[in-house]
Formats: structure tokens, C-alpha cells, sequence
């Protein structure tokens, strides 16, 4: 018996090189979300997660997006999707496109491609676009504190 | 032979659990939660291409995110940020390595509440066999270059066109001008 289980575990050693370490196989999905600044919200470099999103966010939102940190879906599940190319646009360093939906909940639908713990999409067609939903200034003010310029 | 056994399953989930790449690693902290100095080799590549197979000339000439595929274990690991404090990415500073094999020095950020894995702030860069690191800084200055319009005082995501348009457009809050006019007239009391 212990043979056996040696010659079953060498067995699964051998396999695991073959195996891919992670597949990339698309998945058509469609997700609701906000279009987020992936950077700040994954660091946490400016804060909580709830003091990144929304409203209070917005600004910091556009200057990473047109600073070229990847864009995000936050979906209603919780997880966030990168994406990488909207209805045919693929410029998702910086581009107008990503810019343009900065802190918008929009509805997407396209393919999802899961990739070593990370999701990554890429939109088909933007079906709804419901501009920014959470209004967290009410909470927060803005994050960073200095996105808005003290009047002169 | 149960320690066989088990030796054979510790070899067998090593790659599964979170490796350590700091190692060799000078990267500079920043204080975030769930960083760590991160040192490896891995070839420069378009994400969208990997995981696709829609693959332009030169990952893209800079349109594009970038990614690094991971020598050790194939991992393809997310650079997000360069290393400027200034709301600044990753892209254009391994774009002019498309394609080629690399040596990379930064953190890694990790977060499982938040689903953050494999995502990294690049700051330095260099071809394999080389021994001459290149800072990942120079999103500011390419900037600059882009926009002799917008030269100025203050950092260049106050001066620039893109982002002042969407302002005057909709606001600091996004909302529109008029909720931002009740906004500021409270938060500048």
C-alpha cells in the first residue's frame, strides 16, 4: 500500500509541470460595475476600500486613468475585472475610452479571462451606462483630501 | 516511508503556495498593506495577447497595458504602477522590452480580502544579462514631451487637457456643475 501511494504521488509530481498553471480559457459573462482605479483600491494607498469608489474618488479616478493605471470593473459580486479593451477600443494605457466611464457603474458584456488571480475582460459592448451611483463624498469629502485646489 | 510521503506532497505544493521573491531585491517600501519587495525574471508581455491571441506589432506600441510573465513559474504578474508618487502607470516603462526577457525589482501587492494577487509597483528595470538597472520614472517626463501645450506649474495631472476638459465637464465630484457648486461651498467653509 505505501508503494502504491509513492507511485501515485511521483505519478502526480511528474503531472504537475504539464498542467497549465492557469488557463486562459474566455468565458462570456456580463457584469455590472463601477469603473475604478484599480491601484488605489487594491493598495490602499489612499484609504479603505469604501473611500475609493463613488463620487469622493472621482477625480483621483480620472488622473490615474489617464495616467495609465489599469481600469477596473468593480463588479456587484465583489471582485474586480481589468479590462483591457472596450467595444474594439484597446487602448487601455491611458486611453479616452476608459477615461470617459471614470467612477460610472456601467453593465458590460463580453468575455472574462481568469489569469493567476486575476480577471480580466474584455468588453463586447457597454449595454448600460449608469453614470457615477455612489455618491461617497457625502461620506468621505474627496480622496485625496487635496483633489480639489483650495480657491485663490 | 510516510516521510517520503510527505516530502513528496511539500515538493508537490511548494509552487502552490505564495513564493518569496525578495530575495535580491533593493525595492523601496511604501508603506502599503500587504506589499513586499519583489525581485524576479520574466519576458515583457501584452496581456490582451496572451489570453487572446489578438497580438499587434510591439504589444500593442504603447496602447496597451503590459504584464510579466514570470521565468520561475509562468505566473503573469500585473505591473499597476511605476515608481513616481504621481497617479502614474507601468506601461510605458516596459514597453521599449516587449517581448524580451527582463529583470524586475518592486512589491508585490497582496490582499486577499480584496482579491488583490500578482499585481506590482515597478521601480527598476533591466535586460537580462545586463547589469545597468533603469528607474521606472519616466511616465512624467514622456508626458511632458507629449504636452509642450500644457507646460506649467504643478504636477502634470493638474495641467492636463484630458482631465481638465472632464472637470469642467461634470465636476470634481463627477456629478455635474451644479452639485459640485454645493459640494465646495461646504468643503472650503
Amino acid at each position: 500500500m505505501p508503494k502504491l501511494l509513492l507511485k501515485a504521488t511521483v505519478a502526480l509530481l511528474c503531472a504537475a509541470p504539464l498542467a497549465p498553471a492557469a488557463a486562459a480559457e474566455g468565458e462570456r459573462v456580463t457584469i455590472t460595475g463601477e469603473a475604478i482605479d484599480t491601484w488605489c483600491y487594491f493598495s490602499g494607498v489612499m484609504g479603505g476600500p469604501d473611500a475609493v469608489v463613488g463620487s469622493a474618488h472621482h477625480t483621483c479616478a480620472l488622473w490615474c486613468s489617464a495616467g495609465g493605471i489599469p481600469v477596473g470593473l468593480l463588479g456587484d459580486d465583489g471582485q474586480v475585472y481589468m479590462v483591457l479593451k472596450i467595444e474594439g477600443d484597446d487602448t487601455s494605457n491611458g486611453g479616452d475610452t476608459q477615461l470617459a466611464i471614470a467612477s460610472h457603474q456601467i453593465t458590460a458584456d463580453g468575455m472574462l479571462y481568469k489569469r493567476d488571480g486575476i480577471n480580466y475582460l474584455v468588453v463586447a459592448e457597454v449595454v448600460a451606462d449608469d453614470d457615477i451611483v455612489r455618491m461617497t463624498h457625502e461620506d468621505f469629502g474627496t480622496v485625496p483630501g487635496f483633489a480639489i485646489p483650495e480657491p485663490k | 516511508m510516510l516521510k517520503y510521503f510527505t516530502a513528496a506532497l511539500a515538493l508537490l505544493a511548494a509552487p502552490l503556495a505564495a513564493q518569496d521573491f525578495s530575495e535580491g531585491s533593493t525595492a523601496k517600501e511604501w508603506g502599503l498593506y500587504g506589499e513586499s519587495p519583489a525581485f524576479f525574471a520574466a519576458t515583457v508581455v501584452d496581456p490582451l495577447c496572451e489570453l487572446t491571441g489578438d497580438c499587434p506589432d510591439n504589444c500593442g506600441d504603447g496602447r496597451r497595458q503590459l504584464a510579466l510573465l514570470r521565468t520561475v513559474d509562468d505566473v503573469m504578474v500585473l505591473p499597476m504602477k511605476n515608481s513616481q508618487p504621481a497617479f502614474t502607470g507601468a506601461a510605458n516603462e516596459m514597453l521599449p522590452f516587449c517581448g524580451q526577457a527582463v529583470e524586475v525589482d518592486g512589491l508585490l501587492v497582496t490582499d486577499e480580502e480584496l482579491g488583490a494577487q500578482n499585481v506590482y509597483l515597478l521601480q527598476k528595470i533591466r535586460a537580462e544579462g545586463s547589469s545597468d538597472w533603469i528607474k521606472a520614472n519616466k511616465w512624467t517626463k514622456e508626458w511632458a514631451a507629449r504636452h509642450p501645450e500644457a507646460k506649467g506649474k504643478g504636477p502634470w495631472f493638474r495641467r492636463d487637457p484630458r482631465i481638465k476638459a472632464e472637470i469642467e465637464r461634470e465636476g470634481w465630484l463627477g456629478l455635474g456643475l451644479e452639485a459640485d457648486a454645493a459640494f465646495l461651498e461646504e468643503w472650503f467653509q
